[in-house]
C-alpha cells in the first residue's frame, strides 16, 4: 500500500535559466533567413555538420519539446492530419507535416512554432521512420533532402563496420551536399571549435550526472533532460559551460548541505526511466511522481549524448571518423537501442543508482525502442526489480490517459512497498 | 467477532462493497451496483447497501480501502490501493496456490503475476481500448439482441467455426450486425466474440507467461463462454471464484483488514 504523504518538488535556480536561453536559439532559428543566414532542420547527431558551416539548425525532437513548451503540440499535429497524415505516424514526423501544412496551406498554428523552410533537410536514419520522413517533407517542400542511414547494431561485432558505413555517407554525401548548399568549402576548423566547447560541456554535464548516485538524490532526472539542449542543439555556444558551471556547482552545493530534490527528506522511491523523455507531459508525470515521493534518476536516451566525452577530440585527424565512433566503436551508444544492449545498460543503471523500479514510456507513435516488455520480465527475474509499462505519447495527447497512468504508477509503488516489507 | 472492515470497488460499470470480520476475514455482507455518473454517490449507496444487510452503520467499520477507477472519488475511504493490488490479494486468499489472475472488468483487463507470498511481481493493463472487456461484451450483447446472462448457453449451441476478427468494440459491433444480415445463426456468432475476447486476452497473458493456478476476477469471470474460450486458448484449467465480480472489493477489504494490524 501506498502511504501519500506531502511530497514537494525542490526545484533547481540553475535549471531556470534554460528557458531564456532555448527562446534565444529559437528565435535566432525563425529570424535566420530575414539575415540572409541558411537554414538546415536535421534529426539523430547530425547536426554538427551545418553548424560547422555557420547554418542556423534546427533539432527534430528539441521542436517537440518547443512546440509542448508553447502548448502548440495538438495545435500542429491537426494541421498535419488535416493535410492527409495518418493519426498513427510518428508524433515528431507530424509536427513537421503540420508545420509545413502552416506554411504551405495556411493551416491554423501558433506563429512561434513555424519556422523557415530550410535550405538543406538531413535526416538521420535512427529508426524507419526517418525514411518516410524524409520522404513527405520532400514532397510538400522540394527542398534537398540528406537521408544518412546511422542502422543500430545487433551485435558489439557490428558496431566497425556500421561505423565505416556512416562516415562514408557523411563525407561522401552530407558534407558535399552542405558544401553545395551554402557554396564553401567543409569549414573543419570549425567544427573542431564546436568540439571543444562541447568536449568541456559534456565533461562538466557528466560530472553533474554523478550525483545522481547520492541518497538522497539532489536533481531529478527531468533537471537532466531539459539541460540537454546546451550539449544537443545548442552546442558549441559559448553560453553552453558557464551553464554546467552554475549547475554543478548548485549540485556540490546541495550535496554538501545534504538538500534533496524531494522535500521534505528525499525521495521514496527511485526510478530509471525508460526511452524518450515525454516533453509535452514532463509537468503531467513528475507531479505524479513527487506526490508519491518518486523520483526518475536515470535512463538510457537522456544519458546516451555524451557518456564519454573523453572520446571527444578536437585535434584528431579524422573528426568525422571521431565524430561517428561516439556513437558506435568508442561510445557504444548505439547499443543501447537494441535490446540485448539497453539491457546489459539497464541492469547496470539499476546496480549503481539504487533502482527500485522501471517506468518504461512505450509511445503510441514511435517504434525506435524495442523490447521493453522482455527488458522488464527480465530485469524482474534476475534482480527482482519490477518495472511497469506506460503507454503514452511524445507529444499527441489524445494518446495520453491520465488515470491509466495513475494507475499503472500506484501499482508499480505498491509491488515496491510489498517487496521491501519481505 | 472482530472489528468490521470494508473494501469499495468503484468500477467503470459497476460498484462493489464487501465488508469482512478484520479477526476471521469471515464475509459478513456485500453489495453490487451500477457505477452510474457519480462515483461518489455510487460509492455511498453501495456501501449503505451492504452495511444494511450487515445490521451496520458507516461508524462500524473500523477502516475503508477504497479501489478501481473511481478509487479517489469515496470520501469515507482511508486509504486507495489500486485494483491490481486488491485482485491479487483476494486470488491469493481465495486460492492459496494462485499465480496468474486474469481480471476483466467494465473498461480494463488486467493479468497479474504474484508470487508464492502473494506479492505482485508483475502485471499487464489493457490500453485505451475497450477490447476484450466488459464494455466489449455489452457491446455485442446488444448488437445481438440478446441477453448477456444468456450468451453462454447460446454459444454451447453453435455449429460453425466463424470468426470476429475485431478488437475495436465499435468495429467488431458492424462486424456483429454484419454476420446477422449474411445470415449466420447468432449461436455462431456468440461464441465468436468469446473467441475474438479471448484472443485479445492470450496476447496479454502472453507478455507476462501463464503460470498455473491461474485464476480469473472481474464481472467477465461470470460468462462461462469466456472463462472457456479462455482456456482453449490458454490450455489450462481457469479457476473462478464463486463471486468473481466483488474479487477487487474482497482484496480491499482483507488489505483494511492488514491495514489495522
Amino acid at each position: 500500500m501506498v502511504e501519500k504523504k506531502e511530497y514537494k518538488l525542490n526545484r533547481l535556480e540553475t535549471t531556470k535559466l534554460i528557458g531564456p536561453m532555448v527562446d534565444k536559439h529559437w528565435a535566432e532559428l525563425r529570424e535566420a533567413k530575414e539575415h540572409g543566414e541558411k537554414v538546415a532542420w536535421c534529426s539523430g547527431p547530425l547536426f554538427i555538420f551545418p553548424y560547422a558551416m555557420g547554418m542556423k539548425c534546427h533539432f527534430m525532437a528539441g521542436y517537440a519539446a518547443y512546440c509542448a513548451g508553447r502548448k502548440a503540440g495538438d495545435q500542429v499535429l491537426e494541421a498535419a492530419e488535416a493535410d492527409g497524415e495518418l493519426m498513427d505516424t510518428c508524433s515528431y514526423h507530424r509536427l513537421h507535416t503540420g508545420m509545413a501544412a502552416a506554411i504551405l496551406r495556411g493551416r491554423p498554428v501558433r506563429k512561434e512554432v513555424i519556422l523557415p523552410i530550410p535550405d538543406l533537410l538531413i535526416t538521420g536514419r535512427l529508426c524507419t521512420e526517418m525514411a518516410h520522413y524524409a520522404e513527405a517533407l520532400y514532397r510538400r517542400l522540394k527542398i534537398p533532402v540528406v537521408a544518412v542511414d546511422i542502422p543500430p547494431p545487433r551485435r558489439k561485432e557490428d558496431l566497425p563496420r556500421l561505423e565505416r558505413f556512416v562516415v562514408r555517407q557523411i563525407k561522401e554525401s552530407l558534407i558535399p551536399a552542405l558544401e553545395k548548399v551554402c557554396g564553401k568549402e567543409f569549414d573543419e576548423e570549425e567544427m573542431r571549435r564546436i568540439l571543444r566547447v562541447l568536449k568541456k560541456a559534456t565533461t562538466l554535464r557528466n560530472q553533474c550526472w554523478e550525483f545522481f548516485k547520492l541518497k538522497p538524490t539532489p536533481w531529478t532526472l527531468w533537471d537532466y533532460g531539459v539541460s540537454i539542449a546546451p550539449v544537443f542543439y545548442m552546442m558549441g555556444k559559448p553560453e553552453t559551460v558557464p551553464y554546467y558551471e552554475k549547475l554543478l556547482a548548485e549540485l556540490k552545493e546541495r550535496a554538501a548541505k545534504k538538500i534533496p530534490a524531494i522535500l521534505p527528506d528525499g525521495e521514496k522511491y527511485r526510478l530509471y526511466w525508460d526511452a524518450w523523455l515525454p516533453w509535452a507531459f514532463l509537468g503531467m508525470f513528475i507531479r505524479k511522481f513527487v506526490s508519491y515521493g518518486a523520483v526518475p534518476i536515470c535512463g538510457r536516451y537522456p544519458w546516451e549524448f555524451f557518456p564519454h566525452p573523453e572520446y571527444i577530440d578536437p585535434d584528431a585527424d579524422d573528426i568525422v571518423k571521431n565524430w561517428v565512433e561516439l556513437y558506435y566503436t568508442k561510445g557504444h551508444q548505439a547499443m543501447v537501442m537494441m535490446t540485448e544492449g539497453a539491457l546489459e545498460q539497464i541492469m547496470e543503471l539499476v546496480e549503481e543508482y539504487s533502482i527500485d523500479g522501471l517506468v518504461m514510456f512505450a509511445s503510441k507513435t514511435c517504434r525506435a525502442w524495442v523490447g521493453q516488455r522482455e527488458i522488464v520480465n527480465e530485469i524482474e527475474r534476475r534482480l527482482g526489480v519490477p518495472g511497469v509499462i506506460i503507454e503514452a505519447d511524445m507529444v499527441d495527447s489524445r494518446m495520453v490517459s491520465e488515470a491509466q497512468i495513475e494507475t499503472r504508477l500506484q501499482a508499480l509503488f505498491e509491488t515496491i512497498d510489498a517487496r521491501r516489507r519481505r | 467477532m472482530g472489528a468490521a472492515v470494508a473494501g469499495v470497488d468503484i468500477g467503470s460499470i459497476f460498484t462493489k462493497v464487501v465488508i469482512i470480520d478484520a479477526e476471521s476475514y469471515d464475509i459478513i455482507s456485500f453489495s453490487i451496483m451500477r457505477s452510474g455518473a457519480s462515483h461518489e454517490n455510487a460509492s455511498r449507496s453501495a456501501t449503505k447497501d451492504a452495511l444494511r444487510a450487515a445490521g451496520m452503520s458507516l461508524e462500524d467499520l473500523a477502516y475503508v480501502v477504497s479501489t478501481g477507477y473511481g478509487r479517489s472519488r469515496v470520501p469515507f475511504a482511508d486509504r486507495q490501493i489500486t485494483e491490481i493490488t486488491c485482485h491479487a490479494r483476494a486470488a491469493k486468499f481465495l486460492f492459496p496456490d494462485a499465480h496468474t489472475i486474469i481480471d476483466i472488468g467494465g473498461q480494463d483487463s488486467k493479468v497479474i503475476r504474484i508470487d508464492a507470498a502473494g506479492r505482485v511481481t508483475n502485471f499487464v493493463m489493457n490500453d485505451r481500448c475497450a477490447a476484450g472487456t466488459g464494455r466489449f461484451l455489452e457491446v455485442m450483447a446488444e448488437a445481438l439482441e440478446v441477453d448477456l446472462g444468456k450468451m453462454t448457453e447460446l454459444s454451447l449451441r453453435a455449429t460453425k467455426n466463424i470468426e470476429v476478427s475485431s478488437v475495436c468494440a465499435v468495429f467488431a459491433e458492424s462486424e456483429v450486425i454484419s454476420l446477422i444480415a449474411s445470415g449466420h445463426e447468432k449461436a455462431d456468432i456468440a461464441a465468436a466474440i468469446f473467441r475474438a475476447i479471448a484472443r485479445r486476452i492470450t496476447g496479454m497473458v502472453g507478455q507476462l507467461g501463464v503460470q498455473e493456478r491461474v485464476v480469473m476476477t472481474g464481472g467477465v469471470a461470470k460468462n462461462e463462454g469466456v472463462v472457456r474460450a479462455l482456456e482453449e486458448r490458454l490450455n489450462v484449467k481457469i479457476t473462478v471464484p464463486e463471486e468473481p465480480q466483488i474479487a477487487g472489493a474482497l482484496g480491499a477489504a482483507l488489505l483494511a483488514a492488514e491495514s489495522l494490524k
